[in-house]
């Protein structure tokens, strides 16, 4: 059988013939990529656990200020939303990242003990706290973290509470959590008074009502109610709320420059690779290969080390992330699953970043002339 | 078929100048080439042989004056990529074989340019071979071929295409005296039977006087 030579398989060759550099490259860009990979699933993931954390207790809208970071709502307010037409339920809550040892964090909740957020959890063993007691129930995850059983104590903040049950979580935002009184998180975190936000359950829609027109006319009545508050569709505040919008930014600043620096290194790769190839590019143009064929060829190549290098980053981000969802310091904010449309971003954005880092020593290289080349040493 | 007494090269008041003008590589070149005849062009070093090759092969562009093919304007009527890769074969002394690329990949080059999407290459290429005594060297890689066997698959490359014309410049000029005479046996047979314009550049007096014709180039001019 004879070999048929082929574009793939001549950019192929000419990859292989430098192979330490070529796995070099496909190091760098693999790297850039798993970074990618990593950090955006991370944020990814987040944003998907705060659905998933309004979703499971049937949460419509979230009261609060207009900001989500540091500020409070005046629990009072409730009295307000529970004479409001179209909300059937409303409960208020805290929520807070606290110390619980000095290795392992975790996000606090303070609800009230009849909150109907405790629909969406399952209690695995003890009972739920009561309100105005020091009592907690903890997320089996923070369990096995904490190495607490049902019975022990917990200090948080300075003050012991009674570990009373332990629940499974309808989110990695809460089988990684605390919940306690609210009452009780008032005292901890000096908020006597002041909720973080009321999350809000609507009454089913009129059959003549779209589900949208509905959820606005309830927020318009809400902050109509409540001046100088805000009330928001949950899914909305899923993806924007400023700790989410934060990992989003900070995730796609940093593996941007990951990135760049894995485009620098394909682009490293090619223009040495096109310089070294010269007198070989002067002998293609000799025998009649158009400008736009070595430019193909130069491409496919710096495809082809994209392509690669980003399998290669897929499967290093996802080694990551998996990691992540493990590690007691990030279990409770990142779950083990991994968003299939990353997998097709992050190959496309591998691909691309291999193209633009072969443009310009591909149109070198497809600018040379034969006679000129072929005199190249 | 191949009618010698059509002119198939035609060179008028050819000028090639390098470096801003002040190097007169071809001073005014006039000459005419039929199909199927067999040229040697020799002269000393600098005389101007070697650019008129790449003229004529469409390597490289004139300062001025024209080289017509058919009657075709070279880089006007018929663009350069393509009268190299449809119509001119090239042997370099250098054999300019790809490292990277098995005999019979090489041989594959020139046609990967012209017949991308099909699949026969590499039976064509494997027949050019054989036709080269290189049945059993197919599969290696220039590195591991002797310089004859090289200039061989050289040879194989330039008529994977089908071109009318062979431009061979200093064929021999790596090789030892052996090799050198089977190499021009094989160019001479070849343009015998296949009827091709064979075109040589050559410093060797045997060479270039056992062609039935010899031009001698001096200072960017044909010796008169």
């Amino acid at each position: 059988m004879s070999i048929q030579l082929s574009f793939t398989r001549f950019a192929l060759k000419n990859l292989w013939r430098r192979r330490l550099r070529t796995i070099l490259t496909l190091c760098g860009i693999g790297m850039g990529i798993g970074a990618f990979v990593a950090m955006v699933g991370f944020s990814r993931a987040f944003e998907h656990e705060w659905l998933r954390l309004y979703q499971s207790s049937g949460t419509d809208i979230v009261v609060l200020q207009k900001t989500f970071l540091n500020t409070t709502v005046d629990e009072s307010s409730g009295i307000k939303l529970q004479m409001l037409p179209t909300i059937a339920d409303d409960t208020p809550i805290i929520l807070n990242m606290m110390d619980l040892t000095p290795e392992i964090n975790a996000l606090v909740y303070g609800w009230r003990a009849n909150s109907y957020e405790f629909g969406s959890l399952k209690l695995t063993s003890g009972r739920l706290f009561r309100d105005g007691q020091p009592e907690i129930i903890l997320g089996d995850i923070l369990t096995n973290n904490l190495n607490k059983h049902l019975g022990d104590t917990l200090d948080i903040e300075g003050s012991i509470f009674n570990i009373v049950g332990i629940f499974h979580g309808g989110s990695a935002l809460e089988a990684d959590a605390v919940i306690m009184p609210i009452d009780q998180m008032q005292l901890v975190a000096s908020l006597q008074g002041k909720v973080t936000a009321f999350h809000v359950r609507l009454r089913p829609r009129p059959l003549n009502e779209s589900p949208d027109h509905y959820i606005q006319r309830s927020q318009a009545a809400i902050e109509a109610a409540l001046p100088g508050l805000h009330a928001i569709p949950a899914a909305e505040l899923a993806s924007n709320n400023q700790l989410v919008t934060l990992a989003h930014a900070v995730t796609w600043g940093t593996s941007s420059i990951a990135l760049l620096i894995g485009i620098l290194g394909i682009a490293n790769t090619m223009a040495m690779s096109v310089f070294e190839r010269t007198r070989e590019i002067g002998i293609l143009r000799a025998l009649g290969w158009k400008r736009w064929r070595i430019l193909l060829l130069i491409q496919i190549e710096a495809a082809m080390l994209g392509f690669t290098g980003g399998i290669f980053g897929i499967i290093v981000g996802w080694s990551a992330l998996r990691l992540l969802s493990t590690l007691p310091q990030t279990a409770s904010i990142v779950s083990a699953s991994f968003p299939p449309m990353l997998l097709l971003e992050a190959l496309i954005i591998a691909v691309l970043a291999g193209l633009i880092a072969g443009a310009a020593p591909a149109w070198r290289g497809a600018q040379l002339s034969p006679v000129e080349a072929l005199r190249h040493d | 078929m191949t009618n010698t007494h059509t002119p198939q090269l035609e060179v008028r008041a050819l000028q090639k100048h390098y470096e801003d003008g002040s190097i007169h590589a071809l001073c005014g070149v006039d000459l005419t080439i039929n199909a199927g005849e067999y040229v040697a062009i020799s002269g000393a070093s600098g005389s101007g042989k070697s650019t008129l090759l790449h003229l004529l092969g469409g390597l490289d562009t004139p300062t001025s004056g024209e080289v017509l093919y058919n009657n075709a304007l070279l880089g006007k009527t018929i663009d350069l990529d393509t009268y190299r890769s449809h119509h001119v074969g090239f042997i370099f002394q250098a054999f300019h074989l790809v490292p990277t690329l098995r005999a019979i990949e090489n041989v594959q080059v020139p046609m990967l340019a012209v017949h991308p999407n099909n699949c026969d290459r590499a039976d064509r290429a494997e027949t050019l071979l054989r036709e080269m005594g290189l049945a059993h060297r197919m599969d290696q890689y220039p590195n591991q071929l002797s310089a004859g066997e090289r200039q061989r698959v050289a040879i194989a490359r330039a008529l994977a295409n089908k071109p009318s014309i062979l431009l061979a410049d200093e064929p021999t000029g790596n090789l030892d005296s052996v090799n050198s005479a089977r190499i021009m046996e094989m160019l001479v047979g070849i343009q015998k039977s296949l009827g091709m314009t064979l075109i040589i550049v050559t410093h060797e007096n045997d060479i270039a006087n056992s062609a039935p014709r010899h031009i001698r180039m001096m200072d960017g001019k044909i010796e008169q």
